[in-house]
């Protein structure tokens, strides 16, 4: 696959990068961005309009880029990745979740990903903020079935909790979706996603929920609980309660963690990036320390062992990793990158969307999600 | 890190030249760079350090306080738990995986007589020494390698000289990571419950020779009136047809209304003692409906004019006629509703109306309605009508007589045959009683005759009958109708003689009575029909009995016969038999 890949700190260094990369006659049909809000996002759009590229981008809460010529974590920035994809084996759009549930929304790009391709494989970006993770995938299943690859992430607003967005060339949206799909019988999609967080302390029921808003837990307000357990103010989360997310029990099934991404003070509820029950068992949750690194190595060199051959990397990792990790988040990537020395390009999410090995596409917090692609063919 | 800079310091002072040190620096710069990240690194983690303690602490605190509570509440459930084990009235034992036992409840310990201490570690072998039940071990060994739970093993185990009969249940026990680490057993001690079944069974026994007894000796007594009620109905008819005065005849009908009532009240009985039985059998036969509905209308015409009512029968034009059932129970139930319905009516009339309710391809429903203009009956009786021993009330102080059984047999034998039946009253103004039934329509019109009402000589020569009765009233009986019927008529006093009296005349038709001296009216019919592929005779057989019972019939027809009359028998009944076999 040709691709070139940059990364920048300005809309101005953006501009002239895009530029200079296609001034040698490269001419992309698709590229990926994911872009800081520091940054004038609807400058960058209204850039691209005049593009004729198709885009599938998101804001994001840190960016980073891996190739031959720099190896850049930064925030405030923005990382691409351009590519000539096979024309006709792949398509991208851009979905309003105005007035629509995450599952209604899911329901739109399912049903469209189905009439476009009769396997299709879904990378997928949502906005960060008003999005229930969960619900978006089984709005999708609800069309594909589970068996489909899906990976993708939430936007991120560097940690302000505020707006986060996804975009195409020429729109914007702060609540929706991008869905990039991708002909399955052209490409090969894999992946991983892989936490290491912890569970701790005992198990506590979540009385009174909907959908991804927790009210009450063990029937106490699920803020107050929250509050006191990690001894917190209100101005603290959500952030802290992205690093200590919920962890759901769920028998017979990998136990999946739920990150806090707001909070109504008013209501003393939470608000959780995913669907977490009424009735579930969960517990409070952490990383267990630095040692999630070298968990993570070993899970990426599986991954490589069992596949080895990809185009381009694309690494969704939580934002929470980021927070906990600090500048050592760069070893784990770096394992990445070192295992296939291929472009790796990715974002610090506010979720994570995707099949683990063997195993349905779910969504995921506090995890590490990495895939990788590989066209089958190059276009001559 | 220090080291690293201080060696990097120490490369620099070494450098003399300028276009060295310019050399170099590039070199130096990357080093510092790499080291400023790994400070980086360190700083970040003791800074995340202290920000991440007092999370943290407060995570520990709070979960720990969590753990406590849940530690205290898992206490308590395991002393309700124990408290459980140690009360309930079971042998409860757990075993590990290789099924050792591991813990044992107090009766499990008061059962075997051994120190819970010196249980734990041992195989059943060790505790049980003469346990031999191979069925019960392999299915331990099942549970605790496939996780298969058993219920309800029932076995007698046998220890200290003692047998106790158990019901056993066995499940396996996981773990946290739901792998088998053993069995849990609960072994309930049945033996009183197994005595206690014996015992039931034994009375159950008892109680169903004693109903066979029951029922034998109302098939018995039964023969035994229907042979005096038959002299008693028969010289009645006889004595009826002699001159008379007024006054004798006033008696005489008295005796026999009152010998028609006990009939009645005797067949009650018999079919509710067969109904009580299960031995109540109905007999479909091909039948037409039109003649029941005569047979009814003669008897119940003259019944209702000796109290000046009038009787009616409609049949709706669409009700077929051809039908498969069993007319005799048809006919038993609208003799009994009829003849209520001309008992309780002091004035008006008793009318009966058949209607067709649904066709379906070959089966029809049929209703019939039996209305009276008599006393009614009261509301609050209406409910109990059916029931056994019941009887109908006009009003709260008039009370009818009758058995109390014919209501309750009508609903039986309704129910039997796949009916319903109900009633309508209003006090003071009349009933009507209904059923419904199911009946198979028949397409064999050919092979029901018509009914032939006379006398059956051939030209002007009489036809020759044979009686063969012990019972010199009964002979008497038999050959009074017979005569009258126009036949002439041979008599023997038993099975025997009857055979010889066959050897020297042909005869058209034999009256066998079963229960005969020498040789009862099975063996005669045999060997007649024996004797009849030799001499190439061809005579009718019909049965005279009082055994009056189900099953009967297929006896009769099995000996040879042709037909049968049972006692106590009318002259009608007795012409009709004669009919059916001589046509």
């Amino acid at each position: 696959m040709l691709q070139k890949s940059f990364h920048s700190d300005s809309v101005a260094g953006f501009k002239q990068a895009w530029s200079e990369s296609i001034k040698d006659g490269f001419n992309p049909n698709a590229a990926i961005l994911f872009c800081s809000v520091e940054l004038d996002l609807h400058d960058i759009v209204t850039y691209l309009k005049n593009q004729d590229i198709s885009i599938f981008g998101c804001s994001s809460c840190g960016e980073f880029l891996y190739n031959d010529q720099s190896q850049v974590i930064s925030e405030g920035g923005l990382v691409c990745l351009m590519m000539l994809l096979v024309p006709g084996s792949f398509k991208i759009r851009l979905f309003d979740g105005k007035e629509k549930s995450s599952f209604e929304l899911g329901n739109l790009i399912g049903e469209w990903a189905g009439d476009v391709f009769k396997d299709p494989a879904i990378l997928i970006l949502g906005s960060g903020l008003d999005t229930d993770g969960e619900q978006l995938i089984r709005g999708i299943q609800h069309f594909t079935g589970n068996d489909i690859s899906m990976f993708g992430g939430l936007a991120g607003d560097d940690a302000r909790f505020k707006e986060t967005f996804v975009f195409s060339g020429g729109n914007i949206k702060s609540n929706g979706a991008i869905a990039m799909v991708l002909d399955d019988d052209l490409y090969d999609i894999h992946g991983i996603a892989t936490s290491g967080w912890v569970s701790i302390g005992a198990d506590k029921i979540i009385t009174h929920s909907e959908g991804n808003v927790v009210y009450t837990i063990d029937g106490q307000p699920a803020l107050d609980v929250y509050k006191s357990y990690l001894n917190v103010k209100d101005c603290d989360l959500p952030e802290i309660g992205v690093e200590y997310p919920l962890l759901i029990k769920k028998p017979g099934a990998m136990d999946v963690l739920r990150a806090v991404i707001n909070v109504d003070i008013e209501k003393k509820s939470l608000i959780f990036a995913g669907t977490v029950p009424t009735g579930a068992v969960v517990t409070f949750s952490s990383s267990p320390g630095f040692e999630i690194i070298e968990y993570t190595r070993q899970k990426v060199n599986e991954f490589y062992d069992r596949n080895e051959d990809a185009d381009i990397l694309i690494l969704f990792s939580c934002m929470a990793r980021h927070n906990a990790l600090g500048p050592t988040i760069s070893e784990e990537i770096d394992e990445a990158w070192q295992n296939w020395r291929k472009p790796l390009i990715g974002f610090f999410t506010y979720g994570e969307i995707g099949n683990n090995y063997n195993a349905a596409c779910d969504f995921h917090n506090e995890t590490f999600t990495l895939v990788s692609l590989k066209q089958h063919t190059d276009v001559a | 890190m220090l080291l690293k800079i201080n060696s990097l310091i120490e490369e620099l002072l070494k450098i003399e030249k300028p276009e060295e040190f310019q050399r170099q620096k590039d070199f130096i710069i990357q080093e510092l760079k790499r080291v400023k990240t790994e400070y980086d690194k360190l700083l970040f983690k003791y800074e995340r350090s202290s920000k991440e303690k007092n999370i943290l602490s407060s995570l520990l605190i709070r979960t720990s306080a969590d753990l406590k509570q849940v530690s205290d509440k898992l206490k308590i459930r395991a002393e309700e738990l124990s408290t459980l084990l140690e009360t309930i009235p079971a042998y409860v034992y757990f075993k590990d995986i290789n099924l050792n036992y591991l813990i044992v409840n107090h009766a499990f310990v008061d059962l075997v007589g051994i120190p819970s201490d010196q249980i734990t570690g041992k195989k059943i072998h060790d505790i049980f020494p003469g346990y031999k039940n191979e069925d019960f071990l392999n299915k331990e060994a099942y549970a605790v390698k496939t996780g298969t739970a058993f219920y309800d093993i029932e076995e007698e185990v046998e220890f200290n000289d003692r047998k106790r009969w158990v019901n056993s249940n066995i499940a396996p026990i996981r773990n946290a990571e739901d792998q088998i680490i053993g069995l849990i057993g609960i072994s309930w001690d049945i033996t009183d419950r197994k005595l206690n079944e014996v015992e039931l069974r034994h009375s159950k026994e008892m109680a169903e020779a004693g109903t066979l007894a029951k029922n034998e000796f109302i098939a018995s007594i039964s023969h035994e009136f229907r042979t005096p009620m038959n002299g008693i109905l028969g010289l009645s008819e006889i004595l009826k047809n002699s001159p008379l005065n007024p006054e004798q005849m006033d008696l005489l009908q008295g005796i026999i209304a009152s010998a028609e009532n006990l009939l009645v009240l005797l067949n009650d009985v018999l079919d509710f003692s067969a109904i009580e039985a299960g031995k109540m059998e109905m007999d479909y036969q091909p039948f037409m409906l039109e003649r029941v509905m005569e047979d009814i209308t003669l008897v119940m015409k003259m019944k209702a004019a000796e109290k000046n009512l009038g009787f009616t029968v409609v049949t709706d034009e669409e009700v077929p006629n051809l039908l498969i059932g069993d007319a005799q129970r048809l006919r038993q139930i609208l003799i009994n509703l009829t003849n209520n319905g001309v008992k309780f009516t002091e004035q008006g009339n008793v009318a009966v109306q058949i209607s067709l309710v649904e066709q379906l391809a070959n089966r029809v429903i049929l209703r019939f309605e039996v209305t009276d203009t008599g006393i009614g009956i009261a509301p609050e009786s209406i409910d109990s009508l059916f029931k056994v021993f019941s009887r109908i009330k006009g009003d709260k102080t008039k009370l009818i007589s009758g058995t109390g059984l014919g209501l309750s047999i009508c609903k039986k034998l309704c129910d039997l045959m796949g009916g319903q039946i109900g009633v309508e009253s209003e006090p003071g103004k009349g009933s009507k009683f209904w059923f419904t039934l199911p009946f198979t329509l028949s397409n064999l019109e050919r092979k029901l005759a018509p009914k032939i009402k006379m006398a059956i000589t051939s030209g002007d020569v009489k036809k020759l009958i044979l009686v063969a009765e012990d019972n010199a009233i009964n002979q008497r009986i038999v050959s009074y109708h017979l005569q009258k019927m126009g036949f002439e008529v041979d008599l023997a006093g038993d099975g025997q003689e009857a055979l010889e009296k066959y050897h020297q005349k042909q005869y058209d038709l034999i009256i066998l009575d079963i229960q005969m001296p020498v040789m009862d009216g099975y063996k005669v019919a045999r060997t007649i029909r024996e004797e009849e592929k030799i001499n190439l005779r061809k005579s009718a057989i019909i049965a005279l009995t009082a055994n009056a019972m189900k099953g009967d019939r297929e006896l009769y027809l099995n000996a040879g016969m042709d037909g049968y009359v049972s006692k106590p028998f009318t002259f009608e009944t007795l012409q009709e038999a004669i009919n059916n076999v001589l046509r």
